[in-house]
């Protein structure tokens, strides 16, 4: 019986966090058009809704009311599957990460391990979807990601090391304990190296621009979600950007000081801006990180293939090597606030 | 420790169950109208002339190879960095030689020009 | 409870085995793989390793069948063909099984491995088994831990020997050589009179010149 009780409050938790997930990843689109549209000089979605705010809404119901089409000649299991793997992963990884101080639904030792397991499992979404569909172009999409996505992995995963290295620990709340203090005490400061190197992974990862050649709709038309219609595009869609959020909440838990306020610590202006409950705070950097996102989007042009892997494997990971070097001689001699 | 771990359970099983109830519902809500000429793949208006599941370049699979190979390198370093504070200087010195060898091989693959994609 | 989660989890783990082998779409077998292993990486974390059990998802799954998966898509599946020698290779194949039964029977069987002794390690660091490992892999365990690099650069070098190749014919671009063109390179300046007979092509004018 108390089990039972035990799950249902887990149930309520998780729910608790989803469905305000699902309104930012919903608003997130939104917010992408409209952030673009200025950065173009034009409107945006501007017609359902007052300033167009129920777009994300005719949108999702516009993909729930379409056909799902499942190609002839597709691995009609595997195409079906695709889009539950890369969406699936998306989500459980939101298990470990903490809005304010011991608000997580799962406090586990591993937790940088568990994120970075969970975000590796997204690449069988794109293979999958490539293969199972059995079109050229899901194909080429599907092989350039896959490639692309675990390469980037690399980098990252050297990165999340450099955290390590300064936190001592793979519990994500403690990794936040850590960089308790003003900005100046979080990690992005001593690891500036690693956060460019972790951010750019991560765009990369995501499939965001500028690296977006899975999708690359000038010369693969979609690449691995060619044949997808409907909700199942959607849910590719919707993996999409709750990675997106996802990995902004992992740069400001390891870099930007989770739920800490900038000024904490500080005498005077510090307890004033402790007023400000941790979770907004941990929500504001969030969105930072988000308008970033579409930032970068609207400032690069989109890599060739050639130079994203050369970038990944020859760049960013001897960067991270050094760094890490760096960071080991910070360690032995205790430098700064930090180590 | 275990009861750290029920909410990991609870929760993939809940994300993939939800994923599950989202894609039924869009075969719920949506239409079903298939027909011979919907159903072909995509092929920019062309009849596809043969079967998209083809021999690749085998340079896609030595990069996944490399990908093991640095995957296991970081899996490594994960717990040294969680214990750098116990093991001090030797587990640094160690950790170095570690990285160093397998410094060779990344010098090695640069220089064969196995990272280049031309 | 911990029993039954156990039992399911177990059983699960035994169907995908039988999936692996069974399966006839070598992608759906590599599918069946992945679930075997994330069940077994949820064994792990029952006998309190979390960290094996959580590494064995990144590495595993995340990261070695990814490999298996373009390598299954990358060769060109032909079932029936794969399906034919299947009587001529069967008595090999039950005599390396039986290998294998034997080496796990003498490896499970002998005092070397104290099944109790392994299951008790969660409880030793405070909270966690990743301070346990680290604190003896890289100073007690240091000769293994410097041999798996080798091994590692070992499959770096053969990796890169069995597949690399140079190949001719392709049209990429050398982004050096772009920058460093010249003007005298491409683009041959040709002094003409400005008031001329019209000429009957180019070609001629410049062999005028």
């Amino acid at each position: 019986m108390e089990y039972v009780q035990e799950v249902l409050w887990i149930l309520a938790k998780i729910v608790a966090l989803i469905l305000p997930l699902f309104g930012v990843v919903a608003y997130l689109t939104y917010a992408e058009r409209k952030v673009l549209g200025w950065m173009h000089h034009r409107k945006g979605p501007n017609r359902i809704g007052f300033g167009g705010l129920l777009q994300p809404l005719a949108d999702a119901g516009k993909m729930l009311m379409k056909e799902v089409m499942i190609p002839a000649q597709a691995d009609k299991a595997l195409f079906v599957l695709a889009p539950i793997m890369a969406f699936a992963p998306a989500l459980a990884a939101w298990a470990v990460i903490p809005f304010g101080d011991g608000l997580v639904v799962a406090d586990i030792n591993v937790g940088l391990l568990y994120l970075l397991a969970m975000t590796s499992l997204g690449v069988y979404g794109f293979i999958l979807a490539g293969w199972s569909a059995n079109s050229k172009y899901s194909m080429l999409g599907a092989m350039r990601t896959g490639a692309q996505v675990v390469s980037y992995e690399i980098a990252m995963g050297f990165a999340l090391v450099g955290v390590l290295m300064a936190s001592g620990t793979m519990n994500l709340s403690d990794i936040v304990r850590a960089q308790e203090g003003p900005f100046w005490h979080w990690y992005w400061l001593p690891l500036f190296p690693i956060f460019l190197v972790y951010w750019i992974a991560a765009v990369a990862e995501t499939n965001r621009a500028p690296f977006d050649v899975a999708e690359g709709e000038s010369e693969i038309v979609a690449g691995y979600q060619v044949e997808y219609s409907g909700i199942s595009f959607g849910i590719f869609f919707l993996a999409e950007y709750a990675n997106m959020i996802l990995i902004g909440a992992l740069a400001s838990v390891m870099f930007f000081g989770g739920w800490y306020s900038p000024f904490h610590g500080i005498p005077v202006i510090g307890p004033i801006f402790d007023l400000i409950p941790g979770p907004i705070w941990f929500i504001a950097k969030i969105a930072f990180f988000l308008f970033l996102y579409i930032w970068i989007r609207a400032t690069f042009p989109r890599y060739r293939y050639d130079q994203i892997m050369r970038l990944g494997w020859k760049v960013l990971i001897p960067v991270t090597v050094v760094w890490l070097v760096v960071e080991s001689i910070f360690v032995l001699t205790g430098f700064g606030p930090w180590f | 420790m275990l009861e750290n771990y029920l909410p990991i359970l609870v929760f993939i099983l809940f994300a993939v169950g939800f994923s599950i109830v989202f894609l039924a519902a869009g075969f719920v809500l949506g239409p079903q109208r298939p027909n011979p000429e919907k159903l072909t793949p995509y092929e920019s208006g062309f009849n596809a002339f043969e079967d998209a599941r083809m021999k690749f370049d085998v340079r896609y699979y030595l990069v996944a190879i490399l990908f093991i190979i640095f995957d296991l390198e970081v899996a490594f370093l994960f717990p040294w960095a969680v214990v750098l504070d116990e093991i001090g200087g030797f587990g640094i010195a160690a950790m170095a030689v570690f990285i160093g060898i397998l410094l060779i091989g990344f010098l090695y693959e640069w220089k064969k020009g196995a990272l280049e994609w031309e | 409870m911990q029993l039954i989660i156990f039992y399911v989890f177990a059983a699960v783990l035994l169907f995908a085995g039988a999936m692996v082998v069974s399966s006839r779409n070598p992608v759906h077998a590599a599918m069946f793989l992945v679930l075997a292993f994330f069940n077994g990486a949820a064994l792990w974390l029952l006998a309190e390793a979390e960290f094996l059990g959580v590494a064995l998802v990144l590495v595993y799954v995340g990261a070695v069948m990814v490999l298996f998966l373009f390598v299954v898509m990358m060769l060109d599946i032909n079932v029936s063909s794969m399906r034919q020698g299947f009587a001529r290779y069967l008595p090999i194949g039950i005599a390396v099984a039986a290998v294998m039964v034997l080496e796990m029977i003498l490896v499970l069987g002998s005092d070397q491995i104290n099944v109790v002794a392994a299951t008790a390690g969660g409880e030793t660091a405070v909270g966690s088994n990743i301070r346990a490992i680290g604190s003896v892999l890289y100073t007690v365990y240091l000769y293994p831990f410097e041999l798996a690099a080798m091994i590692l650069l070992l499959a770096i070098i053969a990796a890169i020997l069995l597949t690399h190749r140079r190949r001719g014919g392709t049209k990429h671009q050398d982004p050096t050589a772009q920058a460093k063109v010249r003007a005298e390179d491409r683009v041959r300046l040709v002094q003409m009179q400005a008031v001329q007979r019209r000429q009957p092509s180019n070609n001629e004018a410049g062999a005028k010149e």
